[in-house]
């Protein structure tokens, strides 16, 4: 486990973090200018911003996905900005749990093996990870759809194998990028509920949106909005923005 | 000559080894030039991503390599019949002298293709990749020694003309020619015998030591140990355990073994010996490397993997070669 | 370990997927391996065939040459020859060829002395009077006649003679055997009126294998005429023949097999848009740029291996089953040297190994650089969108 639940400190540390895609190319975007921040275990964190605010790019140099082109990056003491990717991907497997917009399944693969894939690279039996997703479809109500390919499944459906998913590793922090794009307000409502009980079991959640029910729910315990790649406001205190 | 088909397939082989390790080489110059491993650029990145193209085409080249080894004894073994008095592999070697360079050369680039992706296997293991320079330098070295051996074996292969007459083991490896090969297979089992056994026995003292103990000086005596095993048991196998293999009192052929009326079993002896030379050296080898942290970490985890790898290698190859020396009806010592 | 079967697993069912796609492939692939596996096989069998055949030959053939060309040779060199140390016995063999222009077929008449110690394999028994005759398995196929029938020749005068069968060939190795006649030799010298001191050639035993080159010198020394033809000689030269004309036809079917490759190539580069989106997704989710490549490659050895077994097996069919009927037109020059007779079903190790070599290393190799660009994706490309 790359993570120490059990330090007090600070989970996720960004200093003067930059992040230039095609730099020194004529169509250079500066997604993020100058952004430091510092994230604590337990927090439900809201990244607002208007869409090409660079919500998504924080949530990918959150997350691993990517490295900063400037500035450093901590998870607790390990300086993670300058890793080998290989290195990265197996914090991603070990740390994370995500979410994404579009849900990113295998479309042409069983809910159960959508549940498996990612974690093949892990050095868990085969026999335990497929305990692990079962215990998780039967918890998101899906135990007889482990055979279905997701291309059959309805969207409500696709978004509780997406949250499995995310949670195949019991990962400490869950990164989810517009989890109720897709929703209804009935399956936003559930998402939250679910969203919740992740937080009480003392995960860390940090959630980019700019969905006023998922930004004004109660369980966001602290909003960071971005503007223009630049960080415009960080509020601990739950108020509105 | 150059028409026969494993020859064919041989040219090939080596023609695309070459292809990968030029693929590879290219990658190696970028990286060397651009190289900056506290750079968030996405040059950096990219270099980055394309060592693992380079470590697959080593892999893939290595493996490749062993394959055309063996193609290459067996076709050996497969002309024979073309030249006049060769009777097996070494006839065909000894029709042109430069097949026994191609062997060389051949055997080498395993060597050292194995010891490059041991290094780069240790190098990816740790955050900070501190062999970079060393692994893309010494990679570059690696490319002439895969052109020399295609153009040896294109050298070999051309210049052999049927009908020609050689000798084969019988006269080469036999007391009376004259030569390195001759003087060892000329060595009597008197003392060839007793000289194996005793570095045999050597090399199993400082492997099962440095499993033990992690001493360097351990480590650089087990190196000196296991090249020494490797040359002592190749003259072995020509000077004695081939007549015992065989059964036969004067054949000291060292590539008939390979072959099905011996039921393959030089592929385990060679493949066994293999082992023992080289994942004893790697220990030795890799040593100098354990001044930084990081891959003094991954050294710590990779050793007495190598160190029990090696002892395997080294029960397969006294248990195949010897087998018949034990249990075999001929008796070359009278006691 | 484990990492590998869960790859390996992966591998298999990505395949499965998309299995439209890489069945076409295995076909085509198969296909391939089955052209030059054909070449070697076939090669091989016509190889082993004639080695077969020339072991039971004698040690040294002795003709005479006249003007550079085959004469009949006096049956007194032999009494010559016999007098050299070292030589065994020294046979004056009848033989000749005879063209039936009803079914325009070459068949080879033999007289029986000069072969006793060859040809074993009988079913029936060997001539003992001047109008019996023993025949090979394709003889008795053309013409029809079982052992007791009637066989009809005309001499060079046409004059009719009629054999009685008394017995076929069944040779292990057809090559000899099967387009001949075996009559008494006097009842042959008498079919093509050849006088009594002349033989066709003569057969000569050697007891020391070292020895026979140097008796094979001696001769050509002693009787200036005549051209000794070591068995070592007619060995080196069906094998350089063999092993020149598969190569040669390897060589033509290798373009074949680089067609094919940019086929592979072009299909390992072209991954589908919903492939490419998985791959993205693995690597968002923790899989490393080594085991998207691994996965990948593991496909590729996958379909290489099936078709290999596949390709075998074709070229198996088509070679020893059918007889190879689309490489033989190819071979002009084998027909005419060998009637059509069955092939010993033989495959070697070194052909197999000689065929993985040329098909197999060359596709992995082809798909080495495709995999790694799959491979190496941006994990963050699923993020952005």
């Amino acid at each position: 486990m790359s993570v120490d639940i059990n330090n007090n400190g600070p989970l996720i540390r960004i200093e003067d973090v930059s992040k230039i895609y095609h730099q020194d190319k004529p169509d250079e975007v500066r997604a993020l200018q100058n952004i430091s921040l510092e994230f604590f275990p337990g927090e439900v964190v809201a990244l607002t911003g208007p869409s090409g605010s660079g919500k998504s790019t924080l949530l990918s140099l959150i997350g691993c996905m990517a490295r900063p082109t400037r500035g450093t990056i901590y998870l607790q003491d390990r300086r993670v900005s300058r890793l080998p990717e290989s290195f990265l991907a197996r914090i991603r497997r070990e740390t994370y749990g995500f979410v994404f917009q579009q849900y990113h399944l295998l479309r042409d693969v069983s809910v159960l093996d959508n549940l498996m894939f990612p974690l093949y690279p892990a050095a868990i039996p085969f026999k335990t990870m497929r305990e692990r997703a079962l215990v998780l479809l039967a918890q998101f109500f899906l135990t007889d759809k482990q055979k279905t390919k997701v291309r059959q499944l309805s969207g409500g459906e696709q978004q509780r194998v997406a949250l499995a998913r995310a949670l195949m590793a019991d990962p400490p922090i869950i990164i989810a990028d517009e989890p109720t794009a897709h929703l209804d307000a009935e399956l936003s409502l559930e998402l939250l509920n679910i969203l919740a009980e992740l937080n009480t079991e003392g995960r860390t959640l940090i959630i980019a949106s700019h969905d006023p029910v998922m930004c004004q729910a109660p369980l966001i315990s602290r909003r960071v909005a971005l503007r223009h790649g630049e960080l415009v406001d960080d509020n601990r205190d739950g108020a509105g923005l | 000559m150059i028409l026969h088909p494993g020859i064919l397939a041989l040219l090939l082989g080596s023609i695309l080894i070459l292809l990968l390790l030029l693929v590879a080489g290219g990658v190696a110059l970028r990286i060397l030039r651009h190289w900056n491993a506290d750079s968030g650029s996405a040059t950096q990145l990219q270099l980055e991503r394309q060592t693992w193209l380079v470590s697959t085409l080593l892999k893939y080249a290595f493996g490749f390599q062993i394959v055309t080894l063996f193609l290459f004894l067996f076709t050996l073994d497969e002309i024979h019949p073309l030249f006049v008095g060769a009777m097996c592999a070494t006839g065909s070697l000894n029709a042109n002298l430069v097949g026994w360079l191609v062997l060389l050369v051949k055997i080498g680039l395993v060597f050292a293709a194995a010891f490059w992706l041991a290094v780069n296997y240790l190098d990816q293991r740790t955050e900070d990749t501190p062999l970079v320079r060393i692994k893309y330098v010494t990679l570059l070295l690696l490319i002439p020694l895969v052109a020399l051996d295609l153009w040896l074996q294109w050298e070999y292969f051309s210049g052999l003309r049927p009908q020609m007459i050689t000798s084969c083991c019988g006269s080469l490896f036999s007391a009376e020619g004259e030569g390195v090969i001759s003087t060892l297979a000329g060595l009597p089992v008197e003392q060839a015998m007793p000289l194996f056994f005793a570095v045999v026995l050597l090399y199993a003292v400082l492997l099962l030591a440095s499993l033990r103990w992690r001493a360097m000086l351990l480590r650089t005596l087990l190196f000196v140990a296991s090249v020494l095993l490797f040359f002592v048991s190749l003259a072995a196998l020509v000077s004695f355990l081939s007549l015992y293999i065989y059964q036969m009192p004067s054949h000291q052929c060292p590539f008939d073994m390979l072959q099905g009326h011996y039921y393959y079993i030089g592929y385990p002896i060679y493949l066994g010996l293999f082992m023992a030379t080289l994942f004893a050296m790697l220990p030795g080898l890799c040593r100098p490397l354990a001044t930084t942290l990081s891959l003094d970490e991954e050294l710590k985890s990779s050793e007495p993997v190598w160190l029990r790898l090696a002892l395997f290698g080294l029960i397969l190859f006294l248990v195949t070669s010897c087998w018949q020396m034990v249990f075999g009806p001929l008796i070359l010592l009278g006691y | 370990m484990i990492l590998n079967v869960k790859l390996l697993e992966y591998s298999l069912s990505s395949l499965w997927r998309r299995k439209e796609k890489n069945i076409a492939l295995i076909i085509v692939y198969a296909l391939v391996i089955a052209t030059l596996g054909s070449v070697l096989l076939l090669t091989h069998a016509l190889k082993t065939e004639a080695v077969t055949t020339l072991t039971a030959a004698p040690e040294i053939v002795v003709q005479r040459t006249q003007g550079g060309r085959h004469e009949l040779i006096p049956v007194t060199y032999a009494e010559t020859i016999a007098g050299f140390p070292g030589v065994g016995k020294v046979t004056p063999r009848v033989w000749g060829y005879y063209y039936d222009s009803l079914i325009k077929a070459n068949l080879t008449l033999v007289g029986v002395e000069g072969y006793h110690e060859q040809l074993e394999l009988l079913e029936g028994r060997f001539p003992q009077a001047a109008d019996e005759c023993v025949i090979g398995a394709g003889v008795a196929e053309a013409f029809g006649p079982q052992i007791g029938d009637l066989l009809v020749l005309e001499d060079s005068s046409k004059r009719r003679s009629e054999f009685r069968v008394t017995g076929i060939f069944r040779a292990a190795s057809n090559l000899l055997t099967n387009d001949l006649v075996v009559l008494q030799e006097a009842a042959l010298r008498d079919f093509f009126a050849m006088p009594a001191e002349l033989a066709t050639d003569l057969t000569v035993q050697v007891y020391n294998p070292r020895e026979v080159s140097t008796i094979a010198k001696k001769i050509a020394y002693f009787l200036p005429d005549s051209r000794p033809i070591t068995r070592e000689e007619l060995l080196h030269t069906y094998d350089s023949l063999f092993n020149w004309r598969s190569g040669m036809m390897l060589a033509v079917f290798i373009s074949a097999l680089m067609a094919f490759l940019i086929l592979a190539w072009d299909r390992a580069t072209g991954i589908s848009a919903e492939e490419k989106r998985e791959i993205g997704i693995l690597k968002a989710l923790g899989w490393e740029t080594s085991h998207v490549l691994g996965a990948k490659l593991r496909e590729a050895l996958l379909i290489s291996l099936t078709a290999f077994i596949v390709g075998l097996l074709l070229a198996w069919l088509h070679v020893f089953v059918l007889g190879a009927p689309l490489l033989m037109p190819l071979l002009k020059g084998w027909s005419v040297l060998f009637p059509t007779f069955d092939l010993t079903r033989v495959v070697d190790l070194y052909q197999l190994a000689v065929l993985g070599c040329v098909t197999i290393i060359p596709y992995l190799a082809c798909t080495l650089i495709p995999a790694w660009k799959a491979a190496s994706s941006d994990p963050d490309d699923v993020m952005r969108g």
